[in-house]
């Protein structure tokens, strides 16, 4: 399936505004206690103990790796143009992203303890 | 035939702030924030990744990140965010129309009325959040708690 770019700028509008609800909460989250007390093991093994933080961090993966991403693809198309160079940067791109998704999803599953039992 | 490439001013055209004033200095800012951002989120992903190999992984990770550098980059992260987000969102409306001024006729010296008040103050308003968030970071970084 091909988007049109207008299309790709809305999703990358919403991305945006939808990763700065999510990031305040997450940031939050480490300022609810003292802010080098958040950092300790237990408190943030805790943090990926409970769901709905989770259901968040995923959020903020998935939101931030398509932002960030599509934004660096914006950035290089406006460097140059060719077909080559379009299709090149956006398989790059879209391989990186969900590289970077795949690794952080792995951290928040096994941090959880669905890998390790951490329980 | 061949290409004419001597309009390619590559990485220099896009840097140069000098021909479009406070409307180009917007424009690389959020592009260099843009791209110091995704290096931060790359780094922040390895980073929290060591939780997965135990306590003392952590610990060692948190003796390279939790520095005076460390968190002189997190204030840095703090600055960019906060002006690629109040930026952004300046974008997004300018996108969309508004803040634009109606189209009129084209006296001398011809300033642009897209690139208004509105425009120039949105810009303002951006880095001064930043240096505000900037500031409340070093309180929270270097508060000594």
């Amino acid at each position: 399936m091909m988007l049109r770019e207008s299309q790709i700028m809305k999703i990358h509008y919403i991305t945006g505004i939808a990763a700065l609800f999510v990031v305040a909460v997450h940031i939050m989250m480490r300022l609810i206690m003292p802010y080098s007390l958040s950092l300790e093991y237990e408190n943030v093994i805790a943090n990926y103990h409970n769901v709905p933080y989770l259901v968040l961090l995923e959020s903020i993966l998935v939101l931030i790796a398509i932002h960030g991403f599509n934004g660096l693809r914006i950035i290089l198309l406006e460097l140059r143009q060719s077909k080559a160079w379009e299709d090149g940067i956006t398989i790059l791109t879209i391989a990186a992203m969900m590289a970077v998704v795949a690794y952080g999803t792995r951290t928040i599953i096994i941090a959880n303890g669905f890998g390790l039992g951490f329980e | 035939m061949e290409a004419d490439r001597s309009n390619r001013e590559g990485l220099m055209g896009w840097l140069n702030p000098g021909r479009y004033g406070w409307e180009r200095v917007s424009y690389w800012l959020q592009r260099l924030t843009g791209v110091g951002l995704l290096a931060y989120f790359i780094g922040h992903v390895f980073e929290t990744s060591s939780l997965t190999q135990g306590p003392d992984a952590w610990a060692a990770m948190l003796e390279l990140t939790q520095t005076p550098l460390g968190h002189t980059i997190l204030l840095l992260v703090i600055g960019m965010s906060t002006y690629h987000s109040a930026n952004g969102i300046r974008l997004i409306f300018a996108h969309g129309g508004k803040g634009l001024g109606k189209p009129g006729r084209p006296d001398y010296p011809y300033d642009a009325v897209s690139l208004n008040y509105r425009q120039k103050s949105g810009i303002w308003i951006a880095l001064i959040l930043a240096a505000v968030a900037m500031l409340y970071g070093a309180s929270v970084l270097f508060g000594g708690e």
